[in-house]
């Protein structure tokens, strides 16, 4: 549980934002400026002058009413920057091991996490874009924080790399359960990964909720790009040699088909990623589809974000961890009359579900 | 000698940034624009005996003026502002966010400058001390003001070829010459060979 109430001047606004914050995965978005890394910095303990009060699992981290401000070496917070800001005079290794709480077992965890086994040797300069952030999550990860402050860990990659590391945000959520404060430019990144939402604008909280109900702010949906609002983690089932596919069981228990990935060892942990405009919605069951996967759903919400219409969908009688992110014109979803409680069916193309 | 305070110095230059800032830079670069001389002349009157200050160390038993310490004195006058200023560029170049970031990763103030501000600063100090070596090697007009140029006692290396010289004995200034040569030569090579295997390791 992270409490923030916290005030700090800026050059141009004061920043103010108030929140309680559960496990899991809160996205920080809001346009360029809008105090989103000020707000990580002065949780982190980076920004003299930060005033209010900040806990974290019960403990002040900041009180300035009672002159309490613990420097950011007792704050056990852990901070990824934009570039990833790895000390350029220490190999992998050193850096992943530059915490002062690093015990060796947590090294190693997050060295396994993020599989950067091969990197550890090699000096920051000779890491590219993606690796660079690989080697400072798990810098961040192996000192054990009790918060993961990400500041746009993948805006300097390019989108092929981005949905590379995705795989990796998603087992630093599920596997280390670290809470994470996520801030991103990209809404599909901020669905498939997040719980919570903050928007902020101004230096102050525009929007606060579950992402799918911020869809419709005008702030969001003018920052609005592509990106993988669908992203499950599973085991690969098994080969179709013939059918030239590879079935892999998904954490709810379905299956789901994939183009043929012989080099998988079945039972291996795979990501896979689905775009919210790539999935076919039908009233009625269809009949005679190439489509592979067909899943059984019902309509949670319906918004209406710029030009499209973003469904949000959980299985029927399912458990409601997997929900779908989709996405379709607003004619589509008028022909078909498509509205919140309804039972439909999603329809999803192998060659649509990228293996990550 | 000059090289923890000379750090000390640098580093409240690259951070401070109050009133007074400008003066105090101004007043440790003077020794470099002033004539050497002079700067030995101010020495001089403010450790004399007469003077306040050395009439102090004189009744504790410290005597500065025309001893060796004297020599170490004027060299490090004259050298202090050639060291304060590369470490100052060399502290300043180093991105504070790195710091930051140590901090955030368990380090407390000084655990952080010592395993990421001086490993980055390294080639900038080092350059610095080399540039006061050489100062200190060539310092003559304070030297000879403050301490004399008393044979086997502080007559400096640069003072013994003047000396040599005008008493008209040029050989023995020659090999001298030569001696302060081949010093050089070693210190700046010294320095440049830490710093080309340095920088060949981060670029790797």
């Amino acid at each position: 549980m992270i409490e923030i109430d916290l005030e700090l001047a800026l050059a141009s606004y004061t920043l103010r934002v108030a929140a309680r914050l559960e496990a899991g995965v809160t996205a920080v978005m809001g346009p360029s400026g809008a105090g989103k890394t000020s707000l990580l910095e002065a949780i982190a303990g980076l920004r003299r002058g930060a005033r209010g009060r900040l806990a974290l699992d019960g403990q002040l981290l900041l009180d300035s009413v009672n002159g309490l401000s613990l420097p950011p070496e007792a704050r056990r917070v852990g901070y990824v920057p934009q570039d990833a800001g790895l000390f350029p005079h220490l190999t992998a290794h050193a850096n992943v091991r530059f915490g002062a709480r690093a015990d060796a077992s947590a090294v190693a965890s997050a060295i396994a996490t993020l599989e950067i086994d091969r990197l550890l040797e090699r000096f920051p300069a000779s890491l590219s874009g993606g690796e660079k952030q690989r080697v400072a999550l798990a810098r961040a990860l192996a000192t054990r924080p009790r918060l993961l402050l990400l500041d746009e860990p993948l805006a300097a990659l390019d989108v092929g790399l981005r949905e590379r590391i995705l795989p990796y945000l998603l087992r630093v959520r599920d596997e280390w359960k670290t809470p994470v404060l996520y801030v991103t430019h990209n809404v599909g990144e901020a669905l498939a990964l997040s719980r919570r939402m903050l928007l902020l604008r101004d230096g102050r909280v525009e929007a606060d909720g579950a992402p799918f109900e911020l869809l419709a702010a005008p702030a969001l949906a003018s920052a609005a790009e592509p990106g993988v609002e669908n992203l499950f983690s599973g085991r690969v089932r098994g080969h179709d040699l013939e059918g030239g596919v590879t079935i892999l069981d998904l954490a709810s228990g379905q299956g789901i088909t994939v183009p043929l990935a012989a080099a998988l060892t079945p039972g291996s942990a795979v990501t896979v990623a689905v775009r919210a405009e790539d999935v076919i919605v039908a009233r009625r069951a269809p009949e005679g589809l190439s489509a592979r996967n067909l899943f059984e759903v019902r309509i949670l919400a319906l918004a209406r974000a710029g030009a499209d219409v973003t469904l949000r969908c959980a299985p029927q009688g399912g458990e409601g961890t997997l929900e779908w992110i989709v996405r379709v014109t607003p004619s589509a979803a008028a022909a078909l009359g498509l509205a919140v409680g309804q039972v439909v069916y999603l329809a999803v193309k192998s060659h649509s579900v990228r293996l990550m | 000698m000059i090289l923890p305070l000379g750090v000390l110095a640098a580093l409240a230059l690259a951070r401070y940034r109050g009133p007074g800032k400008g003066a105090l830079e101004t007043l440790l670069s003077l020794p470099l624009v002033l004539p050497p001389t002079a700067v030995g002349l101010v020495l001089l009157e403010a450790l004399g005996r007469r003077s306040p200050l050395g009439g102090w160390l004189a009744s504790h038993g410290l005597e500065v003026v025309f001893t060796w310490k004297a020599v170490v004195l004027a060299m490090a006058v004259m050298s202090f502002p050639l060291l304060v200023r590369s470490a100052r560029t060399a502290f300043e170049e180093v991105d504070p966010r790195l710091v930051g970031l140590a901090r955030t990763l368990g380090c407390g103030p000084l655990a952080a400058f010592r395993r990421v501000t001086l490993p980055l600063a390294w080639r900038g100090l080092l350059a610095g001390v080399v540039l006061a070596f050489s100062r200190a090697l060539g310092e003559f007009g304070a030297t000879v003001m403050i301490a004399g140029n008393i044979p086997g006692r502080t007559q400096t290396l640069a003072l013994a070829i003047f000396h040599d010289n005008q008493l008209g004995r040029d050989d023995r200034a020659l090999v001298l010459a030569g001696v302060t040569t081949a010093l050089a030569f070693v210190a700046l090579w010294t320095a440049e060979w830490f710093t080309r295997r340095r920088s060949r390791r981060i670029a790797a």
